[in-house]
């Protein structure tokens, strides 16, 4: 889902109407263009394409980067074969129209299409990819079509000379029975660095824990760890609980209970599983369970709709609050918290009755205002 | 480009790091191990083992924006002896230069660094060029030695601030 604006380089030289690719090399490539534009423009909707061919009677760019699919497809048909291919100034010229994309916050791309012989030396390719990684540009080249034995190793060595943490690819698609467009599928160049589908705690590019930058947001940074941290502890003691608990099962009643505390713990019992939606969850009906060994509110059959994150916090600021063993400073800068998520929590009303009393449960932390709760008309918020 | 610095630290000098706009913090040519945060942020550019290193060849491009407009008064550059930077470049509320249009503009100011320099005493800047900043690009075009790579450690930013609304605070006045 990285925001980019691409170039891609078509070789239109007389050395594309060779047929080794079906129908001809030229299809093939087109067919290969369009799937990258689709590609490209579906990831992510900001992102543009734009494309110029390299041979013809110069270096000529079709279209600049673009987010519209169809004006890449009606260039596209236009174009025709012959001359020879210029790669250096085709990469140059695409390094230009990036240069001057609209949307600066894109990343830039080039894609290259090398099918016929480069007729460049190494040198002077090495010294275009260190232009291209001065200025922050990735480039992906697609070495198909003519095999003479230098290409490769001059490919090669563009590439090691512009790529910057393996943001930049080569692939060699050598003739066979499958077309073109259906090897670049597998490959990075359509699938970006990250591979296809992220878990949501996987970070796609990022090094970092949470896929926040603590450089770009040290507070959200900060803020994810400490949840998950409580999150962590939370578990370790509701695992030693269930066991404990287990036991007392028949005990369980349902007294009144306030349904917003029923849908978030449902809701922390879901990240506590770490599959998102999965609400009848045995970890979750067993800590509901364990809760009335407290006095608790426990849990109604609520189907969880929205997991927010608050939520989710302030039901594992509840759950250390009713442990008798927990950490009194936890629990004190969880209140205000508290107070401040609760203001903020649709649905809820601070002014409320039982919410009040269960923000001054929180505060006595004590057996007897837990009772006092428990004897407290049902109060149904959802 | 005068020298007193001495007397510029002395007029209630901020140090800028507070009011850089980290989101939009760009490097180009940085080497990605050895990065920009490394000399401009504030813990990590006390650190001498953690540097700024430039990639493909010796010239660095820093643009940093900031929350607020601010004066700048005077810069500190810190860097090894050798592959420390040279001639350094500042242009003041350029965005998004690239290496090939850093020469067509005249810079706001120049700055050739010496030794001293480099050991943390602080540049003075032309004053009246740097009056009203929101984005400020450093181009450090050559290093001491003339090596491949140029080294920084630290990079310091001191002026004011402008009195500027930051928008971020802004905050809504609750109703009793």
């Amino acid at each position: 889902m990285v925001l980019e604006a691409t170039m891609i380089c078509i070789d239109n030289s007389e050395w594309m109407r060779n047929g080794d690719y079906s129908p001809c090399r030229f299809q093939a490539q087109a067919d290969a263009v369009n799937l990258i534009c689709g590609a490209k423009t579906q990831s992510n909707p900001e992102n543009t394409v734009g494309i110029l061919t390299m041979a013809g009677r110069g270096v000529r760019v079709l279209t600049t980067p673009t987010t519209d699919l169809g004006k890449i497809l009606a260039c596209m048909h236009d174009v025709e074969m012959g001359g020879e291919m210029n790669m250096a100034a085709g990469i140059q010229v695409a390094q230009l129209a990036l240069k001057h994309r609209q949307n600066k916050n894109q990343q830039q791309r080039i894609i290259v299409f090398a099918g016929s012989p480069v007729k460049y030396d190494k040198r002077v390719l090495e010294v275009i990819g260190k232009t291209l990684k001065k200025n922050s540009v990735a480039l992906d080249i697609v070495n198909f079509g003519e095999e003479d034995g230098r290409k490769p190793e001059k490919l090669e060595a563009l590439l090691s000379a512009v790529n910057n943490n393996d943001s930049s690819h080569i692939v060699h698609i050598p003739p066979g029975p499958n077309a073109l467009s259906d090897v670049l599928i597998s490959t990075p160049v359509l699938n970006g660095e990250g591979g296809g589908s992220d878990l949501p705690a996987a970070a796609g590019g990022n090094d970092f824990d949470f896929g926040v930058d603590p450089n770009l947001d040290p507070e959200l940074a900060l803020a994810l760890r400490v949840s998950m941290e409580e999150e962590r502890a939370r578990q370790e003691a509701a695992a030693k609980r269930a066991a404990e608990e287990s036991a007392r099962q028949e005990k369980v009643e349902e007294p009144s209970s306030n349904s917003q505390d029923a849908t978030m713990v449902d809701s922390a019992d879901d990240r506590a599983s770490e599959a998102s939606g999965n609400n009848t969850d045995p970890v979750a009906i067993t800590l509901s369970m364990q809760t009335p060994g407290h006095n608790d509110p426990s849990v109604h059959d609520v189907d969880m709709s929205e997991a927010t994150h608050e939520e989710e916090e302030l039901a594992i600021a509840l759950q250390m609050s009713m442990k008798d063993e927990s950490d009194m400073s936890k629990v004190l800068e969880d209140q205000s918290f508290v107070s401040s998520v609760l203001a903020s929590l649709p649905g809820v009303d601070p002014n409320d009755p039982s919410v009040k009393d269960l923000l001054a449960s929180l505060q006595g932390q004590s057996e007897s205002e837990q009772k006092k709760k428990e004897d407290e008309p049902p109060n149904d918020e959802k | 480009m005068s020298a007193e610095s001495a007397s510029a630290i002395q007029r209630s000098q901020v140090d800028l790091v507070d009011f850089v706009d980290w989101s939009g913090v760009e490097c180009l040519n940085q080497n990605s191990s050895h990065s920009l945060p490394n000399a401009l942020k504030q813990g990590y550019r006390e650190d001498d083992g953690l540097n700024l290193e430039s990639d493909a060849d010796e010239q660095l491009l820093i643009y940093i924006p900031f929350t607020q407009v601010v004066k700048l008064y005077s810069v500190v550059v810190q860097g090894p002896e050798e592959e420390g930077p040279k001639t350094v470049k500042l242009f003041s509320n350029k965005e998004h230069m690239g290496f090939s249009n850093v020469n067509d503009f005249p810079p706001s100011d120049t700055a050739i660094l010496s030794l001293d320099n480099l050991k943390g005493k602080p540049v003075g800047l032309k004053y009246v060029k740097f009056q009203n900043v929101r984005s400020l690009t450093i181009f450090i075009e050559d290093n001491q030695s003339g090596s491949d790579i140029t080294k920084v450690q630290k990079i310091a930013l001191f002026g004011t601030t402008v009195e500027t609304t930051d928008m971020k605070g802004l905050k809504k006045i609750e109703d009793h």
